[in-house]
């Protein structure tokens, strides 16, 4: 044979291998591959990932030789989003973990929802996510309603503030956050100096920060959609002497947020959902998750999402969404970050605790279900 | 010693003939002009000279070196300066700034030195601000050094300009109709300026429509029309050439 | 009272560092009349080179022993290599389109921004660099004032540059040569000038004064990311149009003004914080409303680079 033979015989080789095995499961992910949100959406990637690796670890899904992930860019943009969940469904993926914001959730989910695509949202915490009827919508994380309920709670149980300045940065999750505080603290009788708003993106926080020096608040309560941003503004904080006790909330948990900010951020409070880092599911996430570092705010709930998806799938040994949702429904598994129990509307419930940052790592603080400190 | 030579030299603008094979030479220590109707090329050639223009055949070389294709400042370097039909000064710098970038050329400190202010650096600006000041002086502009050249009356704007090509050393000036514009009196002075200048060793090509300045300091002549070369000699050779009344006054009749 | 000179202090700090970035912009603007959309990026690589060198020294202790020497070797350091990459962008993106039209040379300019965010993006990660900042933290209180050293740092910084530029431009040889250029190309030629040289030098010039920002930006703000050259390169290019395009004392005046609006009208006025960027381009059209070329424009010539 010529050598030209022995090549041509090698590709048909390989050509024909490909298509007899060509079972691949596929599953996409939406978040923020760069721009603002870059941190956290790359980790929700990395998080999928983890998932992936570890169900393949534990054999696989039988019928499927491979799980490949499509990681699309959703940035935070609806437009973006929609253009992403488009690709996805023409790659048919038969699952989605995503998005991030939820104003790029929501309208990207209407698109998987036309191909009968189940999504996971591992981080989008705005009520109305679940809250339009779609069949094969689920939430792994909690919903802003709570969080804020949550951080009302502490500001009077434990702060016992009576003065709350309320910064936010207009995006649907911060401003949503924001808004419900404000209503609660009139509700609650506290005095609500002022709601201000500052632009995502912004780096100079200093207008308003010396506004709030000004105005000596016992509470300012930061919603900022990036924890890039939040750790600006404690910085700015420090140097511009505001004094008041600092509440953020989930988009801000984040390694960064220490590791920009330093001691700036000592003492920090947020709201975030309960991890037990010490049951045996954590621990198998983040040896999973160890190839892509330290864990952000939502590297567990993604992986998560993705656990149960795979799961599902596996359990159900069809890729048929009905059949799928069936098995999401009924299942009920310790997850890395908390108990995963969907229910028909696609909720899995809130745990949001109280986080304080000391010596440069994320505390449980308080929770607010027993109105005890650990 | 400095020989400025153009052999052959064609320019064109598209379809436009502006030069044909034009020929001539300015030899050490001579003056001479350059005539001609408007639009004869005579512009075209000091742009040619000077590296402004691309020519499309010929050479001119200076010192018996091809400056043809050269760059500008190169050729600024070799010690060819000009002056502009339209004067074009830096209207915002003031007389002395003007002369001073002009000796760009013949400085050499960089931008850290610039910004550093180091020793060298000044002792380098203060030569340069010395010879600015004589060229100055010499062209008689001295106590207008300060002045903002823009602020500066039509004749001494004339005059800078000349003080700036002289500011560079150059050793060939050009002379693009410098007594346009000028009173009587002032043509007088500057055509013994232009001999003042002469006789510092500097060569003289002079573009000028005021014939009585022409005749009067030229060693020869040189007449262009249309582009090419129809005569060159002494004044009054050229003055009864019948060639050169016939294009020249020709024209300078409509 | 003593609200108003804190949020004072602010705005100038803002102000100064979009100073120093819009005078790269007017200064190329103008001496070849092209809006240098990369200068944002050049601002970018400068904040990154610093992230890296200062943490570098950091690590080896160098930051707490000598902290004046570290930012100093930084800021000199990251201000010539911003230098020779502006040189280079100039000489690959703008040089071969000297005679193009200047449509052409501005697509060129947007392109070369695109590429440099990516370039950075994709060398330096998606993520946010914290700047060492343990060294930043001081400050004083003075009649209710509270000035922390970092401010006083970059208005410090700023000045001494802008000191430097201006008798860069209006002292020296290649002041003159660039203010030559900037009037007219073929003429500066004339008289001896390599414009290409000048041309380049300017670039270089406006790319330090831009690294030096962008070192000054991750140390007062604590981080710097790939794409941190949109939002101050927008606002550098606003104020460089405010004060006159191509007028260096315009730049500065602009920047000032620019930063200035931001925070007063986040200070003052209600709801004020989030439209604050409105406010600054509405400043910016009513002035070019009644001023069409900038509140430095009747002496475009003069000062122009
Ligand atoms: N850059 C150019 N592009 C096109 N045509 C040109 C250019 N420069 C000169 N010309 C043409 O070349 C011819 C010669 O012009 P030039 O300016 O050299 O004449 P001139 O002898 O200096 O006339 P004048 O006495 O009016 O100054 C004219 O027809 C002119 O229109
Ligand atoms: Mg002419």
């Amino acid at each position: 044979m010529s050598a030209k033979r022995v090549i041509l015989t090698l590709v048909a080789m390989c050509l024909m291998a490909g298509t007899a095995t060509a079972a691949t499961l596929k599953i996409g992910s939406l978040s923020p591959l760069t721009g603002s949100y870059a941190a956290d959406g790359n980790d929700i990637a990395n998080g999928t990932r983890a998932a992936i690796a570890a169900i393949e670890k534990e054999g696989g899904i039988p019928g499927f030789d491979k799980i490949e992930l499509f990681a699309e860019d959703s940035a935070c943009d609806p437009r973006q989003a929609v253009a992403a969940a488009n690709k996805l469904v023409n790659e048919k993926v038969v699952g989605v973990v995503g998005a991030y914001c939820s104003s790029a959730t929501i309208p990207a989910s209407e698109t998987l929802a036309e191909a009968d695509i189940p999504m996971l949202t591992p981080a989008s915490t705005s009520e109305k996510v679940t809250e339009r009827g779609l069949p094969y919508m689920f939430r792994v994380c909690g919903r802003d309603d709570d969080q804020s309920i949550a951080a009302m709670k502490f500001i009077k149980d434990v702060l016992k503030a009576k003065t709350i300045f309320i910064v936010d940065d207009k995006t649907t999750y911060s401003q949503g956050l924001a808004d419900n505080v404000e209503k609660l603290a009139n509700k609650e009788g506290l005095k609500v100096i002022a709601h201000d708003h500052v632009n995502q993106g912004d780096k100079d926080f200093s207008a308003v920060l010396t506004k709030i020096k000004d105005a000596k608040p016992d509470v300012l309560y930061m919603s900022l959609q990036n924890s890039a941003s939040g750790a600006l503004m404690l910085i700015q904080a420090k140097r511009a002497g505001v004094t008041a006790a600092i509440i953020g909330q989930d988009a801000v948990y984040h390694p960064q947020l220490m590791e920009i900010a330093k001691d700036a951020a000592e003492g920090m409070y947020l709201t975030f959902g309960y991890i037990d880092e010490e049951t045996p599911s954590y621990k198998k996430f983040l040896a999973a998750y160890e190839k892509f570092g330290k864990p952000g705010a939502y590297s567990a709930y993604a992986y998560d999402a993705a656990y149960s998806l795979l799961s599902a799938i596996k359990a159900a040994k069809s890729t048929d969404p009905a059949k799928i949702k069936a098995e999401l429904i009924k299942g009920d598994m310790q997850g890395a970050s908390k108990k995963i129990k969907f229910q028909a509307n696609g909720e899995s419930g809130s745990n949001y605790i109280i986080r304080v940052v000391k010596d440069g790592k994320f505390a449980n603080f308080w929770d607010p279900q027993t109105g005890k400190k650990y | 010693m400095a020989h400025l030579c153009l052999t052959d030299v064609s320019v064109h603008f598209g379809g436009l003939q502006a030069l044909t094979e034009v020929s001539f030479d300015l030899r050490p220590g001579e003056i001479v002009s350059l005539i001609g109707p408007n639009g004869a090329g005579k512009t075209t050639i000091f742009n040619v000279i000077t590296g402004v223009y691309k020519i499309s055949g010929g050479v001119v070389a200076y010192d018996g070196q091809t400056i043809s294709g050269l760059r500008p400042h190169h050729i600024l370097a070799r010690g060819i300066a000009r002056t502009f039909q339209n004067i074009r000064l830096f209207t915002a710098m003031t007389a002395l700034e003007n002369v001073m970038v002009a000796r760009h050329c013949r400085t050499r400190s960089g931008v850290i030195g610039s910004v550093l202010r180091t020793g060298c650096q000044r002792a380098e600006e203060r030569a340069v601000r010395e010879r600015g000041m004589a060229a100055l002086d010499f062209v008689g502009l001295a106590a207008h050094a300060d002045a903002v050249a823009k602020n500066l009356p039509y004749g001494l704007q004339r005059r800078l300009e000349i003080a700036r090509a002289l500011g560079s050393d150059p050793t060939t000036i050009l002379l693009d109709e410098p007594a346009a514009g000028l009173n009587p009196s002032e043509s007088r002075e500057l055509m013994e300026m232009i001999q003042r200048i002469a006789k510092t060793g500097v060569n003289v090509l002079l573009v000028e429509h005021d014939m009585s300045v022409v005749m009067n300091v030229s060693h020869r002549v040189v007449v262009l029309d249309h582009g090419v070369c129809i005569c060159q000699g002494a004044p009054a050779e050229v003055r009864s050439n019948p060639a050169v009344i016939e294009a020249y006054l020709g024209s300078e009749t409509d | 009272m003593d609200y108003l000179f804190q949020q004072l202090i602010n705005g100038l700090t803002l102000g100064g560092v979009y100073a120093l970035v819009a005078l790269g912009y007017t200064m190329v603007y103008g001496i070849i009349q092209l809006i240098n959309f990369a200068h944002g990026e050049i601002f970018a690589a400068g904040g990154y080179l610093g992230v890296i060198l200062l943490s570098y020294m950091a690590s080896q202790g160098l930051m707490d022993s000598h902290p004046w020497f570290g930012l100093a070797f930084a800021l000199i350091l990251a201000m010539g290599y911003c230098a020779m990459l502006a040189m280079a962008v100039e000489k690959v993106a703008y040089k071969p389109l000297r005679q193009s039209s200047r449509l052409s040379v501005l697509l060129s300019a947007l392109g070369m921004s695109i590429f440099l965010q990516n370039g950075l993006m994709l060398t330096q990660g998606v993520y946010d660099k914290a700047y060492p900042t343990e060294f930043t933290h001081g400050g004083f209180e003075w009649l209710g004032v509270r000035v922390s050293y970092m401010q006083i740092g970059i208005l410090a910084v700023t000045a001494l540059l802008l000191v430097l530029l201006n008798t860069l431009v209006f002292k020296t040889r290649i002041g003159k040569a660039m203010r030559a250029t900037a009037q007219d190309k073929v003429m500066s030629a004339l008289v001896g000038i390599h414009s290409d040289k000048v041309i380049s030098t300017t670039f270089a010039i406006g790319a330090a004064l831009a690294a030096a920002a962008g070192i000054m930006v991750g140390l007062y703000y604590g981080s710097v990311r790939y794409d941190m050259g949109f939002v101050p390169g927008i606002k550098a290019f606003a104020a460089a149009v405010l004060g006159g395009i191509g007028n260096i004392t315009g730049a500065m005046i602009g920047g000032l003004i620019i930063g200035m609006v931001e925070i007063l009208a986040a200070a003052y006025i209600p709801a004020g914080g989030e439209y604050k960027d409105v406010f600054a381009f509405v400043i910016l059209i009513g002035v070019l409303y009644f001023m069409p070329t900038g509140i430095m424009g009747e002496n475009v010539d003069d000062t122009r680079v």
